[in-house]
């Protein structure tokens, strides 16, 4: 079933690209997930219960901006133990996909 | 589905829990409609994006309720955090469950036992020494505090086991919704 394997790996990896485009600069959760909906495929109302485990594990922290347009914004940004907790798992996923990358060179 | 159709399930699936944490859930959701709308799309098409709001209730549900377990340790909050894996209703949980329900049993049955021994202990070192046991009244005395002590430390055992399987329980739940059960329902 290549579809289940599909949703398997992105689901694992959404956190990671959650953690990934908040070490580049803060976010709202709307921007986040139509960037990752666009990117990757997943489904947007996703990133909510993501962003409220992040926040419970202390790995992200909210502030409101006023929005030109609209009710006022909740930004995300990564706290000291997001940063470290992205460093690891980056590190974590860059050898294991390039092991995975290797055995599928070899099976050409 | 419009904005008021989906908030609407959404509140229907969180009812229970706090209304502060709904009302904060909700207050993102509301927010997304807003920002996709002032986007130039139509509710419809956020809604949809969005995903099923029941599934979406579910996993807020659950991780709230492993939260509580992991923060606070009760009997109180450990039933929930039991009810909001079951809540996640993943078939291999409603396998899982005959057994869950067997372990449970026992592990009452157990603890019933430790505190009927226990008052047990109590009468013989209270009556004991007044019924002409083998021994004296001090055996007596000393078999009632040995059965209490006993009892105890069996209820302690026993806590300990039930705290451990309902950490495996949440472990397990956590896996299962965040790497098996689909994000992708668009």
């Amino acid at each position: 079933m290549p579809e289940a394997i599909e949703i398997q790996l992105k689901k694992g990896a959404l956190e990671l690209c959650v953690l990934a485009l908040l070490s580049q600069h803060d976010g709202y959760a709307y921007e986040i997930a139509s960037r990752l909906s666009d990117a990757i495929g997943m489904g947007e109302g996703t990133i909510y219960p993501l962003m409220r485990r992040l926040q419970a594990d202390g790995l992200v922290e909210t502030y409101l901006v006023e929005s030109p347009a609209g009710p006022s914004r909740k930004y995300y940004r990564l706290t000291q133990a997001g940063r470290r907790s992205f460093e690891a798992q980056k590190s974590a996923w860059t050898s294991f996909s390039g092991a995975v990358a290797d055995i599928l060179g070899e099976a050409k | 589905m419009t904005r008021q159709a989906f908030l609407a399930r959404l509140r229907e699936g969180l009812r229970g829990l706090p209304p502060s944490l709904i009302a904060d859930i909700t207050a993102d959701y509301e927010n997304h409609f807003a920002e996709g709308v002032a986007a130039g799309r139509t509710e419809d098409e956020v809604a949809a994006a969005l995903g099923d709001p029941g599934r979406l209730a579910r996993e807020l549900r659950a991780e709230h309720g492993l939260k509580q377990w992991e923060t606070q340790r009760s009997a109180a909050s450990g039933a929930g955090a039991v009810f909001a894996v079951l809540g996640l209703g993943a078939i291999d949980l409603l396998i899982l469950l005959p057994i869950l329900m067997g372990v449970g049993a026992t592990l009452f049955g157990l603890a019933i036992a430790c505190v009927a021994v226990f008052f047990a202990g109590g009468v013989v070192f209270a009556a004991g020494p007044f019924t002409g046991m083998a021994g004296g009244p001090a055996a007596a005395m000393l078999a009632g505090v040995g059965l209490m002590a006993g009892a105890a430390c069996a209820g302690a055992l026993l806590t300990l086991v039930s705290i451990a399987l309902i950490n495996a329980l949440v472990a397990y739940g956590r896996l299962h919704y965040r790497l098996l059960k689909p994000a992708l329902d668009a």
